[in-house]
Order: structure tokens, then sequence, then C-alpha cells
């Protein structure tokens, strides 16, 4: 399950993710970025990601290319701690802002 | 939705059955007559007719019996059985549909009801026909896939396969999801002996994840082979990978590199799960964590190398596994790595039987019947005489006879000291002599001794006593690369001279460092004084040399090397 609510002001786009975030949510994930023009910021809310495979991390990676790579801003937020057992395993906290 | 069809209908009674076919003639059908059950089973043929009427009560098998012997006559071939009846009792009619009949006809016939369900029916068939058709397309579709994924499954396995999977010294486990499996395990001799091995997984599951796996066997085999290093071979597949791949798509890996010569081993782990060193007399692991990001994520100029060196005993083992056994979930729905992993985590499990014991519990816990992901693990047990006699037995010696006669000097200043390794050119060249080939790896094995040495002991001036503890081993690799990176002066100049005289062949290998040189006359080349690691390299080196000479005070050294030509193999 992907949600997502565009923020006018702050040119902000929060993404919620729910449940298994895996392949199943990989055409609904892409959507929610490529239909909003002019995002500044990203923040992902995994706050009730039960789990994250390698295709999710693969997505995330999709939406760095998509926001400008290294000049992109991405926040991770409300991250529990097996979901940043797998991101830290797979060394993303050094491309993206990853919080508790 | 105008369809002419080809109608059986069954009826004893004659009015009845010649009303019938009237009605049905009337809207263009074709019709074929039966007077009874078992002259309608005759007459059925489930090709040619689409539609068949059964009244109830006839002799010699009444509309029932007929019903199911035409079903089962007619097989796959889905055609729609209607009742016609002049009874008007529930049961008898429920038990039309219960047999598999799909609506029935009340006599007496009304020409308007006919019409509609005759209506009804040819929408069901045309629906029937075009699932049947679609159902067809798709079988013949997977078929010719799986065709396909056999041909490219044949052609992956040889590439990803042309390796020493079967030295004694690895054992691996590998289970797949799919016809493909996105993990790799790669292992390759290098031509100084030792060994290169990579362990990958790519993301997702099935040929798409397989297909990143091409490019990257062929780095591995063929930069190994010619002798690279693993800190010049990753950031080689990074960059391929990050070229070739979409931008979701990339490979966690472990590479491991085995030196025998000095008892070490490297490891670069990028999102693979912590590998874990196992000492021989049990204790606890160590453990190996991914401090770098998978490979094809970063761009090259962004891309670092944490390389974590260890020193080993023979009879050690280090072992690593993809998340699909990391994450395996146990009976009780728990993660591998929470439940089942503890004891191994711990060092409870004995070091020889790791592997089997992780097939053991991944066979227990359900994980090997229904894998969510896939599964690889491999467990090499360390060793010194690992990749050792191995490359000289598939060279074919003596055919190569021409006289080579040449010499050349190259110079490496500072800054080529820190950004390059000479290794594999001076190699590659040396290999164009004939005859030189079948000795590569002891030729590689003399000029990476020689030169290691002048670069670490003469430029950068670092003492191998640092390296006889295994603590001093990292710190003794710490500094390397520190002094390395801050190098302003210095030099290394290798020397090579090649000669013929008839079927005498001498190499002549001359290395010359910029630092101050040390007391040669004291070196011990008794090579079974296994106490002391730097002695042990020129003891090696006079073992393989027809001669070794020292000179400048021991910052230069010369190799003599001979080999000859024609002799019968």
């Amino acid at each position: 399950m992907v949600e997502s609510f565009f923020d006018k002001k702050t040119e902000c786009l929060t993404i919620l993710v729910k449940g298994r975030f895996d392949y199943s949510c990989h055409k609904m994930f892409k959507e929610t970025f490529t239909a909003v023009s002019k995002v500044k910021s990203y923040e992902i809310n995994l706050a009730e990601v039960s789990y994250l495979d390698s295709s999710a991390l693969g997505m995330l990676l999709l939406l760095r290319d998509h926001a400008g790579a290294e000049k992109a801003q991405i926040r991770l937020v409300h991250v529990n701690s097996a979901v940043i057992d797998i991101l830290k395993i797979a060394n993303f906290h050094r491309l993206f802002d990853i919080t508790e | 939705m105008e369809q002419v069809l080809t109608i059986l209908i069954a009826d004893d009674n004659p009015s009845d059955r010649i009303l019938l076919k009237a009605i049905l003639s009337q809207f263009g059908h074709n019709v074929i007559s039966a007077v009874d059950g078992q002259d309608a089973i005759d007459k059925f043929d489930p090709h040619t007719i689409q539609l068949v009427c059964l009244d109830i009560k006839m002799p010699h098998k009444d509309g029932w019996e007929a019903a199911l012997e035409i079903q089962r006559i007619a097989g796959d071939v889905f055609v729609p059985i209607v009742f016609l009846s002049g009874v008007t009792d529930p049961i008898a009619l429920s038990n039309c549909l219960r047999i598999g009949g799909i609506d029935f006809i009340s006599k007496p016939y009304s020409p308007a009801l006919i019409t509609a369900k005759l209506n009804a029916i040819v929408r069901l068939l045309v629906m029937q026909k075009t699932l049947e058709e679609q159902r067809d397309a798709m079988s013949l579709y997977n078929e010719q896939l799986l065709n396909e994924q056999d041909v490219a499954k044949v052609v992956y396995e040889n590439i990803t396969n042309s390796n020493c999977l079967k030295d004694p010294a690895l054992s691996t486990i590998h289970y797949g999801t799919h016809t493909f499996n996105g993990d790799v395990i790669l292992a390759a001799y290098k031509p100084n002996g030792g060994m290169h091995i990579l362990l990958g997984d790519f993301t997702g599951h099935g040929l798409s994840a397989a297909i990143g796996a091409l490019p990257l066997a062929d780095i591995f085999f063929d930069w190994t082979k010619k002798g690279f290093l693993m800190r010049q071979i990753i950031p080689e597949i990074n960059a391929r990978l990050k070229g070739i791949l979409p931008s979701n798509m990339f490979c966690s890996a472990a590479f491991i590199d085995i030196k025998v010569n000095n008892k070490s081993i490297e490891v670069w782990n990028g999102g693979l799960p912590d590998l874990l060193f196992l000492p021989q007399n049990a204790g606890k692991p160590v453990r190996f964590t991914s401090k770098n990001l998978p490979l094809g994520v970063l761009s090259a100029d962004a891309f670092e190398c944490q390389i974590e060196p260890m020193s080993f005993a023979p009879g050690d083992r280090l072992m690593a596994f993809s998340d699909g056994v990391y994450e395996a979930l146990d009976l009780s729905g728990q993660m591998f790595c929470r439940s089942i992993l503890n004891p191994l985590y711990l060092g409870e499990i004995d070091a020889e039987h790791s592997v089997n014991w992780l097939v053991q519990q991944l066979e227990q816990e359900g994980v090997l019947e229904n894998p969510h992901d896939d599964i690889s693990c491999l467990s090499v047990r360390l060793d010194t005489n690992i990749g050792i006699d191995s490359s000289e037995h598939e060279e074919s010696r003596g055919h190569d006879e021409a006289p080579a006669d040449f010499s050349f000097e190259y110079v490496l200043n500072a800054d080529s000291l820190r950004n390059t390794d000479p290794l594999p050119y001076v190699l590659q060249i040396l290999t164009t002599v004939p005859g030189l080939s079948s000795f590569s790896s002891q030729v590689f094995m003399i000029l990476s001794e020689l030169y290691s040495n002048a670069l670490e002991h003469g430029v950068l001036k670092l003492s191998s006593d640092k390296k006889s503890s295994s603590d001093g081993f990292s710190l003794y690799y710490e500094e390397r690369e520190r002094r390395l990176a801050n190098l302003r002066d210095g030099y290394v100049k290798i020397s090579v001279k090649v000669t013929s005289d008839n079927n005498n062949r001498s190499l002549m290998l001359y290395v010359e460092d910029s630092g101050s040189g040390f007391d040669f006359q004291r070196v011990n080349y008794d090579i079974s004084n296994t106490e002391l690691l730097y002695n042990r390299g020129l003891a090696l080196l006079d073992q393989l040399c027809s001669k070794l000479e020292f000179t400048k005070g021991g910052s230069a050294v010369t190799a003599h090397y001979h080999w000859q030509v024609g002799l019968a193999s």
C-alpha cells in the first residue's frame, strides 16, 4: 500500500508505505513521484513497513535518481529497527537521511 | 451475435424432434437428429458439434446417462448440454444442472423462449472460445519462453561456472527460486597463487536478476587471470554495472582475496550480511560487516573501496551468505538472523561443519521447500596451498620455440606508485614471450614479491616485524595505506631483460627502490622457518629463481629465471 501527500507550500512530497515494501508496490510507488512535478524534498514514511526487500531498495534508488541523485533531498522517517537493519547492511545511510 | 451452430438433438418422440429441428433450422443452424440416448452418443463429435439438446426420458440410455458419456467424450472441449423436458418436477430439473447441463427447455416448445435461450448460449460459447484461444496462446508463449530460458541458462551457466568452485577448500550451497538464480558464486585462482571469490546477490529474482551476472563474471575471471588486484577489480565491476543496469538494480556482494604468501585474507563487503571468520579451534567468529554500498549504485568517482585484512592459520574458515539465508523465516515465523543463526554467531558451531549445519537448519525449518528468495552460502577452508599447483596442469609446454630478445625499463615515481599497479602490465608483456606463458604464475609470484618488498620496505619504509601478530597485521596494512596516500617522493624501477641462447631462455628481473636498503647478508633462506614472514617471501623466491642477487646495499635486487624450450611435454 502506497499513499502520498503533496504540500504545495513547502513543496514536500510525503510518501507513506504500509505493510510489505516489495515488488508489489513498484508501480504505485513510481506513480506517486512521477505524477507530481516541482517537488523540492521528499519524505518517505516507513512507520508501517513490516518488511523491505532488495527491490524496495531499488525503488528508493529510482526515486533518488529522479530527484537529482546527489542533489536529492530525501528523508526516510519513522524507520523501525528491522528495516534500519536492512538499510544499514546496504549502507543506504550514505545515500539517504534516515531517522527512527 | 449471429453465429451458425451445429446442434445435436436427441428425442425419442418423433413429433417433438421434428418440431425442434424445424425451429432451430429456421434460425439457420445445422441440426443433427438422434432417436435415443445411445444414438446421440454415437453421433456426437466434439469437433463439429457445438451444442447438444437431450430429452430426459429416452430408451437405450436416458438423457442423464447420455449427458455424462458425451461430457466424457468431449474431454477438454466445452460443449454445452441443454435438457428438453416435459416434466416440471424441480428435483428432476435440478438433477439436469447438477450433472453438468447448462439449462433446460420445457415442453411444449415456445419459439420465443428457445430463441432467447439460444442467444444466451451463443454468448457463452463465444466467451468460452475466446478464453480457450487466450489459454492456448498463453501456454504456447510460456512454452517458448521456457525453451528460450533453457538455452539462455546453458550460456549463463557456462559463463558463471567457468571457475574453480570444485576446489576442495570450498563448500557452497545454491538454491534458486526461478530457472535463473539472482545469486552468483564465482571463484578463480590468481596467477601468483591464492584465490579470488565473489558472492553476489542481484536485486530481484529470475532472468532480470541474472542478466547482470554476465558482465560481472566476465570482469571477475578476466581481470583475476591477468593478475589485477581485488581493489582494482571491484571498482571496475562497479563502474560497469552502474553503466549498464537500470538505476533500481544493483548487486550486493562480498569479495574475498585469499593471499597464500602471507597467510592472510582481504574482505570487501558491500550490502551482504556479515561474513564470518570462524577460527579452527572454536571461539567467537570475527564478523566482516558491510561497509560499502552494493555494486552498481555509485558512480565511478563517488565509489570507495573499504577493504578489511585479516591473517589466518590453516584450518580457519570464512563463511558468507546472501540475505536469502539471513532473512529466511523459521517455522515460528522469525527471521533466521534473529533466531536460528544465533549459535553460529556465538561460535557454538564447529567451523568445519558450518555449511552442513546451515543446510540442516534450512531443511528443518522448511525453507528449502518453499524459498522466498535465492539462497546461497559459501565457506572456504583457508590454507596456504590454495591455488598453488592448479594453473600449471592446464598449460601445455614445449611448443613455442621462437627466440625472444628484448629489454625494457619501467620507472614509477611517487604519483604513479600511489595510483597504479604496474604488475599486470609487466606480466602481460612477459606472457607474450614464447614458452614463458607456461610459467606465468611463477614469474608473477617473483615479480609481485620483489615489487611489494621494494614498495613496502624500500619506499614506504615499513617494518615487517609488525606483521607478526594478527592485530599488527591489520595495523601494518592501515599504515601502508596511510603512507602510500601521503607519498611525495620515491621511486621503484623495474628492469626486464629476456634473452635466448639456443634452447636456453633467461629472464632477468631487476627491481630497485629509492629506500636505504637492508642487511641482506642476514637473510635466512631456510623455507622451513615459518616464523618470519618477510624472510619467508625471499626464501620462496630463492627456490623459484636460479639466482637472487642484492646490490646497492640491498635497495636493488636481481632475480634470474631460466627455462628451456623444445623439451618433450
